[in-house]
């Protein structure tokens, strides 16, 4: 697929090379004369100097007939251009943005950004998996956000520990799709399966219930 | 009318002072403290104009500015994105009913029209205004 990086800084620059080892014909675009020519250089990209958000831009860097549109620049306000334009202005049919202020991702979101990667959640998620909290973790949305799937691990003095899965009252629409022991061995999540101390719970959750499922989950004695 | 504008550059400070003269109530958010100087003192001063420092394609800097009042809402920073940014943040989250944006590049006038987002563009509006002064409309 050919696909065009918006951005070859700490993160377009690796995942360039990533994308062109799996296969692909990817064209980086960067407004850094010097970055450009060590993408060229040392990478042997093929790399051009132009503004994220110009339209100009993303036609010589051949928009028009790219697979998808990764916007991967230290700047939110051109990401979100350079995919929103991509999208108008030369059919792009996917488009990809970094965002790195929260609001900015639940905007991008709403903006039509098909996929948006926010970074300070990508590090949360990172801490809460090292942290000995009992926190929400957010694996993965689906189907266009309405849903997400998290794994919430259980508090060993928890409400719910040894009833079993029919016994909760889970929020309407969550489903329960996996249970992980504290010794990484997985349970099936059928309804009689009980639930014990430092099991992790993964479940697939309406967005606006996974509050309401992590307090379920996590409740004290 | 109340009138926000991000940016007191050129374009947003002439803005301020000829909107604020025929009365509608304008705040202007600016980060650079240098340019809330191009704003008329008097009027800053005596409050009937509002300034506040910060970036204002953020959320916080919106709803500092009484966004939730506001009937227009005007992007005129110098860059292209961070308007488009704030703009969209002034529709999307906060519905505001007018927006406008400023734009260098007319080429990101298929996307805002597609938003309902209203564009301007320095250039053609210099160039509009030397065509009418040229053939004796003004």
């Amino acid at each position: 697929m050919y696909l065009v990086i918006v951005g070859g800084g700490k993160v377009g620059a690796p995942l360039a090379s990533s994308l062109i080892n799996e296969g692909h014909e990817v064209f980086v675009l960067d407004k850094d004369p010097e970055k450009v020519a060590s993408l060229q250089r040392e990478l042997g990209m093929i790399a051009t100097v132009g503004e994220a958000a110009s339209v100009k831009a993303l036609q010589d860097a051949g928009a028009a007939r790219a697979g998808a549109l990764i916007a991967t620049t230290s700047s939110d306000e051109d990401n979100l251009a350079a995919c929103q334009l991509a999208r108008t202005n030369f059919n792009v049919p996917r488009t990809i943005a970094v965002a790195h202020s929260p609001e900015n991702a639940s905007l991008f979101e709403r903006a039509g950004v098909d996929l948006v990667v926010s970074t300070t959640d990508l590090v949360l998620s990172n801490l809460a998996t090292a942290l000995p909290a009992h926190p929400l973790i957010r694996l993965m949305p689906i189907a266009d956000r309405s849903q997400e799937l998290v794994a919430i691990k259980l508090p060993a003095a928890g409400t719910v520990i040894g009833r079993s899965l029919s016994e909760l009252r889970l929020p309407y629409g969550t489903k329960i799709v996996l249970i992980v022991t504290s010794t990484g061995q997985s349970k099936p999540s059928n309804s009689d399966a009980v639930i014990e101390a430092e099991d992790e719970i993964i479940a697939l959750s309406p967005s606006n219930s996974t509050n309401e499922l992590w307090e379920l989950l996590t409740e004290l004695r | 009318m109340n009138v926000i504008i991000v940016g007191a550059g050129n374009i947003g400070s002439s803005l301020a002072r000829k909107l604020s003269d025929i009365g509608h109530k304008i705040t202007v958010i600016e980060k650079n403290p240098t340019a809330i100087s191009q704003l008329p003192r008097g009027r800053v001063d005596s409050g009937v104009m509002t300034v506040i420092h910060r970036d204002g394609s953020t959320g916080a800097a919106m709803l500092e500015a009484g966004i939730s009042e506001a009937d227009v809402f005007i992007a005129a920073t110098g860059k292209d994105s961070l308007n488009g940014l704030a703009a969209q943040r002034a529709k999307i989250i906060f519905h505001v009913a007018q927006v406008i944006t400023v734009v260098g590049d007319e080429g990101a006038r298929t996307l805002y029209d597609s938003l309902g987002i209203k564009t301007i563009n320095k250039a053609t509006l210099a160039s509009d205004k030397l065509i009418s002064m040229l053939t004796g409309d003004v």
